[in-house]
């Protein structure tokens, strides 16, 4: 009677010299709490034809694996894994673990070693979609362009009322400085970079400190106003 | 200045990722789940919950191997557990809340799932997939019990025909195994009954003409032999006549063996001895006996040799008894033969049920006998109900009395061809075209004034949609509503279309492109095969007229029937496709779609051609001969005009030794009448290498000839029509492939253009191919045999053609002549990218006139549909760090690693299993391509490659438009006065 039981695990004893079970669990963690998360998923060796399955408790076994070099990945819908590689071994050793770069080359293996059984930990959750841009009056007028063009304005309607209370020395050292800065746009609207590039030296020398030359824009408009006066 | 900023933000934005937001999730997309035809008959299985509440799943195992569940009550899909194609699913049993399956050669892989969510509890191996015995049929020698004697959940799997092992029902192990000892004899078991005694195995043994019934009993507590009998008896027709009927008696669970034996019922009592005697049920002779799954209630059907049948019931007492003859089930002209099952309802009563179809009524009948009714003597009720024979062919079906519940079109799940038919505009549904040059002046005015009558109401919308903004967008749905019962029509951009697509199982379907829904359905008729039986298997699809044409637009599907007398013929399908009526006529005023038999033989290969206006189908026979479909005089001389100018290369030969050679047709025809292909060149390939498949490019517009770079010289795209790109393997005699090939090759004078040697993983090519333009790419694994230090990795390779040696050397490739020198003339730009996962199909977008950029598209083994920029795969990335002009042409620097953006996953979160073939097709929007994946499941989408820059932008800010617009006013309002003012002060304060 005990004839079949002892072929039996005669059979298994043989194929387990021949081939190992690579063991391994996915451990559960706050990006994928469980299976029912998880899905059906795999966990296959270098491109599918061994492959274990991911039962409830996040076990996989992948059954008789020949001695050799494998890539072991997780074929998931939702859940990035990383990459291992494997190293099942002639004798009668456990397997090397090690983890692995995808696109780099096999050898040298990288000199970490990872613990056997396998522990896979899902690293991230695919996030498929961009949010959706909605209107938004608040977020409009943060927006640097919008906040550059209101101070533009703020400054065109306040500029006759702030030159009114000037000092008139002040004023006259601030039209000089203007019509200074208006030279230096027109020699560089002319392509005469050089001219300009002298002239802003020369009147930074003459009046530092000296702030940096206006945006084009805002100094057209300026000039336009002093003509105005 | 501010909307001008924006806009070229806007076309910057176009290279960065394009990606869903979550609310056209289910809007631009659907996704039909399904499970696919089933094998078996559907179990219904209900498990009581904690606290008493019952939950019921209809389960089953499909052709497409997967184990599916239903919800009874609305025929949605409550999970499904899809097998691997090498791990067929053998057998499968459900058991309180769990189901046990059995997968693999002889049932080498079991597992156990949670029958109410589908989660996998366990998975063990049995034996290696190589030892596992082939039965005919696959579930022959495998079996599932349960141990219902006790609480553990343990579970009697018998594999391979002649091991029986015991698995605890908590940790998945094996607690024993037993083989029968003696493997090489000629005993098959099939079957596992489990009682608390014993458990017996029962299989059959091989002797002359017929079969033995053989007994094994075992010890459930070791897995001991306890006693092993031979049953004197003689079966003839295999395993399924064995039935196994028990009882829960008073004297714990009694269990007895019946089979048919010259026309009585045989039984014998099983007993841990095996020590008894088979008895003969005396009495009428019966044909045949039906398992109706209510073994362990001890009932079975028998019919008789006149057709009646009656139920068997296992009594108290031991003995077989005839309980119930349902009434007029006799063999009659006027019915069909019975169809009998059993079921169980909520409280765990049996009860029977006989299905016929009435000739007479043309209805379905159902009988359905509840034995413990009526003080048991029995009850029953009957009803019809009305069944579309025409219809469905093949359908999983629920109905409750004669109450419709739910269909699910199951045969969806195994689409052949497919093909997106543009709809007609809504006017032109409407209105009468082509009438206008023969109705009078009258009728004219008349029909204007009444055309008329609507002008108000459209210059109402024109107000309102201008007023309000409210103009279609591109990422809107264009579902009809659910009570729209207006005329299939196009909606603005050309999103909605008829999707036609053709099933092996017989049948095929009009799809609605907007939300999946079933426009239509037809049944293919088999032709003079009727008699015979057999089946046909779609091969080709073909649209041979469009909408721009002027007329309802019209498919040819043409289809190989394979008779069950092993005839093989080709048949072609004309069909309306937004009606799905038949055009040729042949089937006017019949339920079945009808085609016409167009090859008498097998079919080689198929074409459309297009000859100005009108288009039509060439089809080659096995002896090349040219068949025209449909077969007009016109068709004829057009096509006898063109005869000369065609090359085809054809792929030929049997399985194993494919070979590709090159063809011209006769500029006369034969004697036979037909034009024939003759073969001008063979490709020089090796002996042992097998052409596997053909691709060729798909027919869409080229919108450049050329690239210019950023150095103002122009790369021109080698665009030959003739180019194919050829996939091979390479085997020894009878062996695995060695390795496998890419050829591009000319298809008019068989030049090889390319050639690459790629690793066949495996022993197996699994090389996969789209070609569009001058730019191919292929994608397959690397095994790293090559190289020891190579990596192991998919690899995805990007090629591109261009004419002549390099820059500014143009050969005017797509108008050259065939014979000319520099056909061969070309230089090829390659590099190759390490892809993240493995693909089931490949395929590049489509638009109307090609100015879109393409992407790559591809179904991976997670079951997700994903796009691949061309950005990243084009095959100029310089290896360094990009330079100026480099640059300009938006050139990023090479990096081996394709990125895997998650955001250009086109099926987010859905579950698109297994899909077989993507197609595409474009919409009216240039920018917009629409995109349909079947397999498993069906999958549409629609994708824009570089945005939609051809429609203002979902996002774009309208009201941020209007605000500024409105401010800007508003300046000049509040400062008008103002500069009024000043320059009036101005004029009197003047110097």
């Amino acid at each position: 009677m005990m004839i079949p039981l002892l072929i039996l695990t005669l059979v298994s004893l043989l194929c387990s010299s021949l081939a190992f079970d690579l063991k391994g669990r996915v451990v559960w963690n706050e990006i994928c709490p469980g299976i029912g998360d998880l899905g059906q998923a795999k966990v296959v060796l270098d491109n599918g034809n061994l492959y274990g399955s991911v039962t409830r408790n996040g076990q996989f076994v992948i059954p008789e694996v020949p001695s050799g070099t494998y890539i072991l990945s997780v074929v998931a819908h939702d859940h990035a894994f990383e990459r291992l590689r494997i190293d099942v071994l002639d004798t009668d050793t456990l397997p090397e673990v090690r983890p692995y770069v995808p696109g780099t080359p096999l050898s040298p293996p990288s000199p970490v070693t990872l613990p056997y059984p396998i522990t896979l930990i899902p690293r991230a959750r695919y996030d498929y979609y961009t949010p959706q841009e909605s209107f938004n009056l608040v977020g409009m007028f943060q927006n640097p362009m919008m906040l550059l063009m209101l101070g533009t304005g703020v400054l065109m309607l306040a500029m006759p009322y702030i030159m009114k209370n000037m000092d008139p020395e002040v004023l006259q050292e601030f039209k000089e400085r203007q019509a200074k800065i208006t030279d230096i746009q027109s020699s560089i609207q002319n392509g005469d970079l050089k001219t300009g590039l002298s002239a802003m030296m020369g009147g930074e020398e003459k009046t530092s400190p000296a702030p940096a030359p206006k945006p084009q824009a805002s100094a057209a408009r300026n000039r336009g106003k002093n003509k105005r006066r | 200045m501010l909307t001008i900023v924006r806009f070229l933000w806007a076309s910057f934005a176009i290279w960065t990722a394009y990606a869903l937001h979550p609310s056209e999730a289910g809007v631009v997309d659907w996704h039909k789940a399904l499970l696919g035809v089933p094998l078996t008959r559907p179990d219904f299985h209900r498990t009581t919950g904690a606290h008493g509440a019952t939950r019921s799943v209809v389960l089953t195992a499909t052709s497409n191997n997967v184990i599916g569940a239903v919800h009874p009550e609305n025929g949605t899909v409550a999970w499904r557990y899809l097998f691997e194609d090498r791990d067929p699913v053998v057998g499968y049993k459900a058991y309180n809340d769990r189901l046990a399956t059995l997968s693999g050669p002889g049932g080498a892989t079991f597992r156990i799932l949670d029958v109410n969510s589908g989660h996998l509890l366990h998975e063990l191996h049995l034996h290696s997939a190589d030892s596992g015995r082939l039965f005919e049929p696959v579930n022959l020698g495998v079996a599932i019990a349960f141990d219902d004697s006790d609480k553990s959940k343990d579970t009697f799997v018998l594999t391979n025909g002649h091991t029986l092992r015991r698995i605890n029902g908590k940790s998945g192990d094996i607690v024993w195994g037993w083989t029968s000892p003696d493997q090489t004899s000629l005993v098959v078991y099939s079957k596992v009954v489990t009682t608390s005694d014993a458990i017996y195995l029962i299989g059959l043994a091989k002797s002359f003409a017929s079969y033995t019934v053989h007994v094994s009993a075992i010890s459930p507590d070791n897995g001991e032999l306890l006693s092993d009998a031979d049953v004197p008896s003689s079966i003839i027709n295999g395993p399924q006549g064995l039935i196994v009927v028990s009882h829960e008696g008073t004297r714990g669970k009694s269990v007895r063996l019946a089979w048919l034996e010259q026309a009585r019922i045989h039984s014998v009592a099983l007993t841990p001895q095996l020590k008894d005697k088979p008895t003969i049920k005396k009495g009428s002779a019966y044909l045949q006996v039906h398992d109706i799954g209510l073994q362990e209630k001890g009932l079975f059907v028998a019919t008789k040799e006149d057709g009646s049948g009656r139920v068997i019931r296992f009594s108290e007492d031991g003995a077989l008894k005839v309980f119930w003859e349902f009434a007029d089930s006799v063999k009659s002209p006027k019915y069909t033969e019975s169809t009998y099952a059993g079921g169980l309802d909520k409280d765990g009563w049996p009860y029977i049920a006989r299905v016929y179809w009435s000739h007479v009524f043309r209805q379905a009948s159902a009988h359905v006998l509840a034995p413990h009714l009526a003080e048991g003597k029995g009850l029953v009720t009957g009803f019809t109900f009305p069944f579309e024979t025409q219809k469905h062919g093949i359908i999983a079906n629920l109905w409750q009395q004669d109450q419709h519940q739910w269909t699910r079109e199951e045969s969806l799940a195994d689409i052949r061809v497919a093909e997106m038919v543009e709809l007609p505009e809504p006017q032109l549904v409407a209105s009468q075209v082509g009438i206008e040059e023969t109705e009078s002046f009258g009728a004219r005015l008349r029909r204007q004034l009444a055309d008329a009558q609507d002008f108000p109401q459209y210059a109402i919308n024109f107000a309102k949609r201008f007023a309000t903004g409210s103009y279609a967008s591109a990422s809107s749905s264009i579902a009809p509503a659910s009570n729209d019962t207006s005329p299939l029509s196009r909606d603005t951009f050309g999103f909605r279309k008829i999707i036609v697509a053709a099933t092996s199982h017989g049948k095929v379907f009009g799809i609605d492109s907007a939300n999946g829904e079933i426009i239509w359905s037809r049944v293919f008729g088999l032709g003079w095969a009727a008699e015979v039986g057999g089946r046909i298997f779609p091969l080709k699809i073909f649209t041979t007229r469009t909408v721009s044409d002027g007329d309802t637009p019209q498919v040819v599907i043409v289809g190989q029937r394979k008779a069950d007398n092993s005839l093989v013929d080709t048949v072609a399908f004309h069909i309306d496709a937004l009606t799905g009526e038949d055009v040729s006529g042949t089937s006017i005023g019949q339920d079945i779609l009808q085609g016409q038999d167009v090859i008498a033989g097998a079919l080689v290969e198929a074409y459309l051609f297009q000859d100005g206006p009108t288009k039509y189908v060439v089809l080659l026979d096995e002896y090349l001969q040219v068949h025209l479909f449909p077969d007009t005089p016109e068709n004829a001389d057009s096509f006898h005009k063109v005869a000369p100018s065609i090359h085809l290369p054809l792929r030929t030969g049997t399985a194993g030794s494919h070979r590709l050679g090159g063809h011209k047709v006769s500029p006369e025809k034969e004697f036979t009448g037909r034009h024939i292909a003759y073969p001008i060149w063979t490709a020089s390939l090796p002996p042992n290498e097998d052409v596997r498949s053909i691709v060729t490019r798909p027919h869409e517009p080229v919108a450049s000839l050329g690239k210019v770079l950023g150095n103002r010289t122009t790369l021109y795209k080698y665009l030959n029509p003739g180019v194919v790109v050829v996939l091979t393997s390479t085997s020894t005699p009878s062996g695995p492939a060695t390795s496998c090939g890419v050829y591009v090759i000319d298809g008019t004078k068989g030049t090889i253009l390319y050639h690459a040697n790629l690793p066949a993983a495996g022993g197996v090519c699994d090389v996969k191919a789209a070609f569009t333009e001058n730019w191919l790419v292929y994608h397959y694994y690397d095994d790293g045999s090559a190289n020891a230090d190579q990596a192991k990795s998919y690899r995805m390779v990007s090629l591109e053609f261009y004419e002549g040696s390099g820059v500014d050397d143009k050969t005017s490739s797509s108008d050259l002549s065939a014979y000319s020198n520099d056909t061969t003339r070309i230089s090829v730009y390659e590099q190759s990218y390490v892809f993240p996962r493995g693909i089931s199909t490949i395929t590049t977008t489509s638009t109307k006139f090609g100015i879109t950029v393409k992407d790559i598209l591809v179904a991976g083994n997670n079951h997700q549909v994903q796009s691949f920029p061309r950005r990243f795969l084009d095959p100029r990335r310089p290896n360094r760090k990009p330079t100026a002009e480099e640059q300009e042409e938006w050139l990023i620097q090479y990096d081996p690693l394709l990125p895997d953006d998650p955001k250009r996953v086109l099926s987010h979160r859905y579950q698109v299993a297994r899909i077989r073939k993507i197609i595409t097709s474009p919409a009216l929007l240039e920018s917009t391509s629409l995109v349909f994946g079947y397999g498993v499941d069906l999958f549409f989408t629609r994708v824009a490659p570089s945005k939609t820059f051809d429609v203002l932008n979902e996002n774009f800010n309208k009201a941020q438009l209007v605000l500024t617009v409105a401010g800007l006013a508003l300046a000049i309002v509040i400062t008008k006065p103002m500069v009024r003012r000043k320059r009036l002060r101005e004029r009197w304060y003047a110097s």
